[in-house]
């Protein structure tokens, strides 16, 4: 028992990260309605900056240079780097809200997932690409001291993160609930007007939520840093968690989420302790403590059965515009032709960034439908691939599937999954339930795809393709990728992405979009919203399972890290940017997305590959904020308007009241629907 | 009554909204056939029997549609049963245009139309859909979309809506809010002809000029409760009516509509 309880305190630590992290997110929310998934690599930033004070006295800027305030005999003093390090954080936030979030304040929920999913990426590949990670480590802030409490060692060092979460929670609580200001705030971001009449500036107000949460994050993770280690992902990551107890405390209870957090961190390291137990089974070893999360949310949404508190539910939300695509057999082969030509001029490097674009487009495709039409949120879309991918692996090598088989089964399960994460999307809309599929895209991540169970690291070789005898492998000899492996690729692609694009301009398009636009006139019409819903989720997880197997075919062998979470965020938020609404926006999402074309030419020609994601993430971010429906969107606006500026003219000029009207109409009808 | 059962028939049909009764035991029947009108000043609870007839409000007591229970099926069951009705707030998809809105309603999402997508490409039945359109009047704007319509167009797009997608009783939610005399005079004729053909129509409208021209039978909600119910000619001259009306537009609207028949 004594063992548990230590255990429970060894996670104080975490959980305290945790905790700030959540009560950060809620007050975020408070003010600005925005979920910020960027809340951890603010936080990381300053966590970096601390340490390299410390080591060096260098002060790393964002941008530029560095400054020096010592050097590695005398670097900053500890209690002046904190300080520094958690302005730093405070800094970083304030030019976020400057430059990202007050431009987004009227755009659809979708542009601001996509800018803060877009400024996590960003941050996290600035911390990578400006500190020299690999050498800089966390300095102890705390005090080392030791006391017993009954038969207990517990650490001082995680007892003063545990109050920190108590103390911010508070304070942020007191600010919200007690101060003129901070009510002004919660009440400015319902109702922006009503704020100004009254003499805020609702700006103002959000902008210093931004600063003193950032400062409250960073403060937490320089302060923890030591115990749990400094590595640049986990903490951007954290945000995870810490959504999902944000989420039990509904996105509004301080209190709720700073308990929570603390508890879920204690839960974790009770989850460590459980693997040396000797019942404990081996699956379990592995990820599960990453799992808890989804576990959490599922719970806070079903169980606890509190809806969140949605926002600007007045106001009329501006979804991206939509252009029902229209099969033109010349377009179609000239691209196709296009695609098969670059392939076979091509070889290697560049003929693999090729087909991985292809491929990429092809989950990019499945973010289209499901959320550019259907307006589902869903950020698991690489959890899907990797599903059906280590499913393939299984399907080929263990149980011998032949090759156009072996990817419909596989996708099938994928779909399956779909379906599973897709249910709690009959509760909740928006960016929750964007942080509802992160967390289950984090979960099969870490329990699945990370869990030698069930994936052993020893490789997942998948079985080269083989139709009516012919050898569709990927590699022969020395040649990188095979121009019939490429020729599939396309074949697959082109195929699926036309059956997608009948489906767009079919009835299941007109209803997404329906369901969409608004779902209670969805279902007096008819349409089960329910299903819809759960249609459009298996859609997708079936297409990213396609390509998931596609991915496996071209890899010959996979691992986690070929279906990274962050891949599938750099995807949905490229796809956005790109135009969520369109096929072509899914073929510029396959274009830029990581390992594709842009890398490519990048790393190849440019040789500036370490800057891939620096350079993809901030032009997301600039894309989001200078088009905030997205860049088809903003084409499609133009088009719009130029076609009615024309209709206009020609109507007034040409006005005969003597068509017979149910003739006119029919042939209208079929060429415009 | 005859023996054959009513189209729509509720029994004592009751929602509550926290302290609110927004309907105490409504019972109400409408034949095939047959325009029944629902009228009441604001807040009487007209809305509200229509969102728990379609199943958008949980409601206690029955309904029926053609003698079957339908209380307790989700709306979109209720809607396949032939329950189709248009809503006070237009509630159109914005991004679609006229003619998709319709076509929303005739082709649903499924297994099925996933295949009947890829090999037909799933053209919305022209014909249905321009005859909806016609009797609403809305042909020209077939390929507009909602928010660039007058807020008549609009009511009338939502008509349209639900005539299409097999309809046999059609719940109107102040349909002739927005259109002027002339057109809901045309409006009148056109509710006349579809009843005609068959199905039950429920007419909600504060334009009593409409409703006492074109109903066979109207009933009269205040607070939730059915006050009266008859002909046009009884109603206009029931003294509980006149009551509930005091002073609203009912006893002025009567007044014009009889001062101008005379
Ligand atoms: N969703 C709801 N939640 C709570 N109360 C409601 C809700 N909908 C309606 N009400 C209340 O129920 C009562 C009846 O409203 P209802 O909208 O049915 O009236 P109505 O007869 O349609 O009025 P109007 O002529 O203005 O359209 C009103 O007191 C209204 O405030
Ligand atoms: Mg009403």
């Amino acid at each position: 028992m004594s063992v548990f309880i230590q255990f429970v305190f060894l996670g104080l630590t975490l959980g305290a990260v945790y905790s700030v992290f959540a009560t950060s997110l809620v007050g975020v929310y408070a003010a600005t309605g925005i979920v910020n998934f960027a809340q951890g690599s603010v936080a990381l930033w300053a966590a970096y900056t601390v340490a390299a004070l410390r080591t060096d006295g260098t002060l790393v800027l964002p941008f530029g240079g560095s400054l020096r305030f010592g050097d590695v005999t005398s670097p900053m003093p500890m209690v002046l780097a904190v300080v520094v390090g958690v302005l730093s954080a405070g800094l970083l936030a304030l030019l976020a809200h400057l430059l990202v979030f007050r431009p987004l304040r009227s755009a659809p929920p979708l542009a601001n997932v996509a800018a803060s999913v877009g400024l996590m990426l960003f941050l996290q590949a600035l911390v990578v690409l400006r500190f020299d990670t690999d050498a800089l480590f966390a300095q102890p802030v705390l005090p080392f001291k030791t006391f017993t409490l009954g038969n207990v060692v517990v650490n001082a060092s995680d007892l003063i993160m545990g109050g920190t979460a108590v103390l911010v929670a508070l304070l942020l609580w007191a600010y919200f609930r007690l101060t003129t200001t901070g009510v002004a705030t919660r009440a400015a971001s319902e109702d922006e007007l009503a704020a100004r009449l009254v003499g805020f500036s609702p700006d103002r107000l959000a902008a210093v939520v931004w600063v003193v949460t950032a400062m409250a994050s960073g403060l937490i993770v320089v302060l923890g840093a030591y115990t749990i280690g400094l590595d640049p992902t986990s903490y951007t990551y954290y945000v995870v968690p810490a959504l999902a107890v944000a989420l039990v405390g509904r996105l509004t209870s301080f209190g709720v989420a700073c308990a929570a957090g603390l508890l879920m961190g204690a839960f974790q390291a009770v989850l460590l302790w459980a693997n040396t137990l000797e019942w404990w089974p081996s699956w379990a070893q592995a990820g599960l403590g990453d799992a808890i999360p989804f576990v959490v949310v599922v719970i806070a949404l079903f169980v606890l059965g509190g809806k969140i508190p949605a926002r600007g539910a007045l106001t009329q939300v501006a979804m991206p515009e939509v252009r029902i695509p229209r099969l033109r057999p010349l377009p179609v082969a000239g691209v196709v032709g296009l695609a098969a030509l670059a392939i076979a001029l091509t070889s290697d490097s560049w003929r693999f960034g090729i087909v991985t674009s292809l491929i990429l487009s092809l989950i990019a495709l499945s973010l289209v439908l499901l959320t550019g039409y259907l307006g589902q949120i869903s950020l698991a879309s690489m959890a899907f691939a990797g599903t059906a991918g280590f499913t393939l692996s299984k399907a080929t090598t263990e149980w011998h599937v032949p090759f156009p088989i072996s990817i419909v089964l596989s996708a099938g399960l994928a779909t399956l999954l779909g379906v599973g994460v897709g249910i709690p999307a009959l509760r909740i809309r928006g960016a929750q339930l964007a942080v509802v599929t992160l967390a289950a895209a984090f979960a099969i991540q870490s329990f699945v795809f990370n869990n030698p169970s069930f994936t052993p690291y020893s490789g997942n070789l998948i079985g080269t393709p083989n139709l009516f005898g012919l050898d569709l492998s990927v590699r022969r000899g020395t040649d990188l990728i095979t121009l019939r492996f490429s020729m599939l690729v396309l074949v697959v692609v082109t195929t699926t992405t036309l059956v997608v694009m009948r489906w767009m301009a079919g009835s299941t398009g007109r209803s997404f979009l329906a369901v969409r636009s608004n779902e209670r006139a969805a279902a007096s019409v008819g349409i089960n919203v329910a299903a819809t819903k759960l249609l459009g989720f298996a859609l997708s997880a079936f297409l990213s399972g396609v390509a998931g197997c596609l991915i496996g075919y071209s890899r010959g062998q996979l691992s986690a890290a070929s279906f990274s979470v962050v891949a599938g965020l750099s995807l949905l938020a490229i796809a956005y940017c790109g135009g969520i609404t369109s096929v072509g926006g899914a073929l510029v999402a396959g274009f830029i997305g990581p390992l594709g074309v842009f890398y490519v030419f990048l790393n190849q020609t440019l040789d500036l590959g370490q800057y891939y994601q620096v350079i993809s993430a901030g032009g997301l971010l600039l894309m989001a904020v200078t088009n905030p429906v997205g860049a088809a969107g903003a084409n499609a606006e133009m088009l719009r308007r130029l076609r009615r500026r024309r209709s206009e003219h020609s109507s007034t000029s040409a006005r005969t009241p003597t068509v017979a009207p149910a003739k006119g109409l029919t042939s209208k009808v079929e060429t415009h629907v | 009554m005859s023996d054959q059962q009513p189209l729509l028939e509720t029994r004592d049909l009751s929602v509550r909204y926290g302290g609110v009764t927004a309907n105490q035991d409504v019972s109400l029947t409408v034949e095939p056939g047959e325009i029944v009108g629902l009228i009441g000043p604001n807040g009487a609870g007209k809305t509200t029997f229509v969102d728990a007839v379609t199943g958008f409000a949980r409601s206690t007591g029955e309904v029926r549609v053609g003698g079957k229970r339908v209380d307790g099926l989700p709306p979109h069951r209720r809607r396949r049963s032939g329950v189709a009705r248009t809503w006070q707030a237009g509630e159109l998809f914005d991004e679609l245009t006229v003619a998709q809105n319709l076509a929303v309603a005739v082709q649903r999402p499924g297994l099925r139309g996933l295949i009947r997508d890829v090999l037909t490409g799933s053209v919305p039945p022209a014909a249905t859909i321009g005859s909806a359109l016609e009797t609403v009047g809305l042909v020209d704007v077939a390929d507009r979309r909602p928010p660039e319509l007058s807020l008549g167009q609009q009511k009338m797009v939502g008509v349209a809506r639900a005539l299409v997608g097999g309809t046999s009783l059609l719940l109107l939610d102040e349909p002739a809010a927005g259109l002027d005399t002339h057109e809901s005079q045309h409006f009148g004729v056109e509710l006349r002809r579809i009843a005609a053909a068959g199905p039950g129509v429920l007419l909600i409208d504060h334009d009593m000029s409409l409703v006492l021209d074109v109903c066979h039978r109207l009933y009269v909600l205040d607070f939730g409760k059915v006050i009266a119910t008859g002909t046009p000619e009884e109603i206009r001259n029931a003294p509980q009516v006149v009551a509930a009306y005091l002073g609203s537009p009912l006893v002025d609207t009567a007044a014009a509509v009889d001062g101008g028949r005379s």
